[in-house]
């Protein structure tokens, strides 16, 4: 029985050798070795040799793309710009009695437009850092450029220069943060890059009111209450459409009236026949009491 | 002795085995779903912390947009590229997969693992930029049969960006080296 | 043998017939302890009992049989014809014109020999769900029959006027082109949470509390809520719905109230709380004034907050909706209440309006805050 076992192993191995031979003759017939470029660029044509002789079929996968052809050995084969637009890695099979592999890498060409995410687009005055902004430089081909890059970041009230700095992108990505300006308005930022630029705009808009004070008088209807100009602490002109919350406390019951804020103040219509005290609030902010006195 | 069963029975035998085969098919398919690995380093994030629940995630929607990217290369389909995907990635994967169709040709992606490192995470938390680490074993596809297979590492630089309820892939190119 | 098939469906199609004539006068109006009779057209029952008046004259409302109906009340002279109908069907597109009289429910109060006083409790179907609608009808009896008092209603009516109104709106711009990643940011309105009370009540629980908007734009507000329970697992999420003025102005609070029912707190550990915000085109008018509040008992007995809307534009508001928090001494939100105004509010004109409060809240109520929802033809 073990002499049995000993020929299968010995005729196995026999086989084995006979077919490692085989193997290493039919690759020396139509050995292929691939050379691919070392230094591909987007858009750019590039050209791969597979040593060898006779016909292979040849795939090339990459991003965006997949072929399947027929080649003959030892040629070189040119690939088009326009099949290689995608940075990233390439594979190359051939296969005619067997398939060899390689890859190369195509990276990403001249940097031709930014990418430019500006944060937030309104903001209140005086903030600190609450400005922020962050810029990706792509290729033509939307490829991220990896190499550092200088951009300039500027930001500009009316004409005022709010900041003006350079950054070198690392790993493809610049940013900045700064304060919000003093004054309400358009706030232009500005990212640039060799010629070409990314422009956004940053609203800037009051902040609270500040110092809410209100006035009230009898007249035929009722009582009219408005408010002084409502500005914030820095004198900003609190945007119109800004609810203030007037208040009556009369005999009569409580009366509130939602005003927005128009050309610059509320104002209101409140019914009470009887004296009555008068508040103001907007947001959570509270403003002055007045008391209006009854009807004679 | 050889027993012959009925044509009934044959045909119940081949309906069972049929569900077998069904049944195992689709562990089989949410075990490769599973399998896919993601590590995340977020400590070197600059210039903002990655929030804890963000970690989790990115960790969580990056492996779905792996097995969402694997699935519509090896099956040539577009569909799984709908939900993961924005911008760029979503229009040269979506590029790939046609081509493929096309040539007849795809990929399989398997035993994958990434380690993602987090390199950037902008100041008002949308967009993040991820260095992946990725090792699987890649096989070439010509109408559905292995013509290459090989182990690959390779590094990836990952841009995802929020939506509504989950992190988006906005950019994945492979690169030769962080 | 052949003929007792069809003898049986005939005689089972007369039957109920029969039936539909008897039940068709009770089923449209539960009379409190009277029966209201039939009302078919040609055989309205006889109104020898004021209850049977009322029931008539709600039957012919119902059925929108107007000239029946106009032809049941005791003094035509206060109203025309057109009056009286446009009392039951309202006008100027307010929820009443978009709403029918399901049923009603008669309660006598008071009754002599020729004068009655009943109470009736009017059921509706509207868009936003059924409301129900107490009134005191009066009757009189004129020769051997009962006929309903009409009262005169006021229907507001304003003159011819211009009215110049400094308009303020804000409209939403989408940049047309290509959808460049970055290019088209604006923010989200910024909506704050101000305060949040869940609560037991009655067969369920309610998270309450109120939005601020703390944006310079307006914003359409929605607040989620999620109820956690000791397992992290979630239990149930509810929104806002219309316990909420969805439209907020800059710097404009709202109260919000969202209800679980058949939820017990008691299971509740934690409470999720999510505010949505989306930019929306929005108008700053029309600004409605809310008058004369003040909490009294109606004529249930129940605790109403009470007083008047005032419209100050120049613009007629279809359905007002009133949704007021009310706080308690340490002003902390205790409830959410709101209410329908079944009319529209004309410009420059008052309304008034009720809301309930639930009893058990009635007497830790300290102070309130009110809010008009509305919504108007063409503008929302």
């Amino acid at each position: 029985m073990r002499r049995l076992c000993l020929n299968c192993a010995y005729g196995f191995l026999a086989l084995g050798v006979a077919a490692c031979l085989m193997a290493a003759l039919a690759a020396s017939c139509s050995a292929q070795n691939i050379t691919v470029p070392t230094s591909a660029v987007a858009g750019e044509p590039a050209s791969i040799a597979i040593t060898g002789s006779g016909k292979a079929t040849l795939y090339i996968l990459g991003p965006g793309i997949s072929t399947k052809q027929e080649v003959n050995l030892g040629e070189d084969l040119k690939l088009r710009g326009d099949a290689l637009k995608n940075a990233g890695d390439y594979h190359i099979v051939a296969c005619s009695d067997s398939c060899h592999s390689a890859t190369f890498y195509v990276s990403a060409g001249k940097p031709a437009s930014l990418t430019f995410l500006v944060h937030p687009s309104r903001v209140p005055v005086s903030q600190q850092d609450a400005v922020s902004g962050v810029a990706f430089p792509f290729d033509q081909f939307h490829n991220l450029v990896f190499t550092p890059q200088t951009i300039n970041f500027q930001l500009s009230a009316g004409n005022a220069s709010l900041l003006n700095r350079s950054v070198n992108t690392q790993a493809g990505v610049a940013w900045f943060r700064t304060s919000s300006g003093k004054s309400a308005g358009a706030l232009q930022v500005v990212a640039s890059l060799n010629d070409f630029n990314a422009r956004r705009v940053v609203q800037q808009v009051a902040s609270d009111p500040c110092n809410l004070r209100i006035t009230g008088q009898r007249n035929a209807q009722g009582i009219l209450v408005q408010t002084e100009p409502v500005h914030d602490c820095s004198g900003n002109p609190v945007p119109d459409g800004t609810i203030v919350s007037f208040t009556a406390t009369a005999a009569s019951g409580k009366s509130t009236v939602d005003a927005p804020i128009k050309k610059g103040v509320a104002r209101a219509e409140m019914e009470a026949t009887g004296s009555a005290v008068i508040s103001g609030a907007s947001g959570v902010v509270m403003g002055n009491e007045v008391r209006v006195g009854g009807r004679p | 002795m050889i027993r012959k069963f009925p044509a009934r029975s044959c045909a119940r035998i081949s309906c069972s085995l049929m569900l077998v085969v069904c049944f195992v098919a689709a562990q089989y398919s949410v075990a490769a779903d599973a399998a896919t690995q993601v590590q995340l380093n977020a400590a070197k994030a600059a210039p903002r912390a990655v929030e804890p629940l963000t970690q989790n995630s990115i960790v969580r929607d990056y492996r779905v947009a792996w097995n969402s990217m694997s699935h519509a290369l090896e099956f040539n389909s577009l569909d799984p590229l709908n939900g993961p995907f924005t911008g760029e990635a979503k229009t040269g994967l979506w590029q790939s997969v046609v081509s493929q169709q096309r040539s007849g040709l795809g990929r399989r992606y398997a035993d994958q693992t990434h380690h993602l490192d987090a390199v950037f995470y902008a100041p008002e938390g949308d967009a993040i930029e991820l260095h992946d680490t990725a090792e699987y074993q890649l096989q070439f596809l010509d109408k559905g049969k292995v013509i290459h297979e090989e182990h690959v590492v390779a590094h990836y630089v990952v841009l995802m960006t929020p939506s509504a309820d989950r992190w988006l892939v906005r950019y994945l190119q492979a690169v030769p080296q962080f | 043998m052949k003929f007792i098939l069809p003898i049986i469906l005939a005689i089972a199609t007369v039957v109920l017939i029969g039936v539909a004539f008897v039940a068709s006068g009770t089923v449209v109006g539960k009379t409190v302890g009277i029966e209201a009779g039939s009302a078919m057209y040609g055989l309205t029952p006889k109104a020898s009992t004021p209850d049977q008046a009322l029931t008539n004259l709600l039957v012919d409302v119902k059925r929108r049989n107007w000239d029946q109906a106009y032809g049941e009340i005791s003094n035509p002279q206060v109203a025309t014809k057109q009056q009286f109908i446009q009392a039951w069907t309202g006008s100027y597109g307010s929820l009443r014109t978009f709403s029918a009289l399901e049923g009603f429910e008669l309660r006598p109060m008071h009754i002599t020999n020729d004068a009655a006083q009943m109470r009736v409790r009017l059921h509706w179907t509207t868009p936003i769900g059924p409301l129900e609608d107490v009134r005191d009808f009066h009757l009189a009896k004129v020769g051997d029959i009962w006929k309903t008092v009409w009262s005169k209603t006021d229907v507001p009516n304003v003159p011819s006027q211009v009215i110049p109104v400094t308009y303020l709106r804000w409209d939403l711009v989408s940049a047309a082109g290509d959808d460049e990643w970055g290019a088209k940011n604006i923010d989200a309105p910024h909506v704050r949470i101000i305060s949040m009370n869940p609560l037991d009540f009655a067969e369920g629980a309610v998270v309450l509390g109120e939005v601020v908007n703390e944006d310079t734009i307006p914003a359409f507000v929605n607040v989620t809520a999620t109820l956690v329970d000791g397992s992290g697992k979630e239990i149930d999420e509810e929104t806002s719905f219309d316990k909420i003025d969805h439209i907020l102005l800059p710097k404009q609070v709202t109260p919000y109230r969202i209800d679980f029912p058949k939820v017990n707190l008691k299971n509740v550990k934690n409470v999720r709380m999510n505010v949505k915000a989306t930019l929306v085109p929005a108008s700053a008018d029309p600004v409605i004034g809310v008058m004369n509040q003040k909490v009294d008992p109606d004529y249930q007995g129940k605790s109403v907050l009470r007083g008047d809307l005032l419209n100050e534009s120049g613009q007629t508001v279809n359905i007002p909706h009133v949704i007021a928090s009310l706080y308690d001494n340490n002003g902390k939100v205790i409830w959410v209440a709101d209410g329908y105004v079944e009319h529209s509010l004309l410009p420059q004109t008052a309304a008034p309006f009720e809301i309930e409060i639930p009893k058990n809240m009635v007497p830790k109520v300290s102070n309130f805050h009110v809010v008009v929802n509305q919504y108007s033809m063409g503008r929302n």
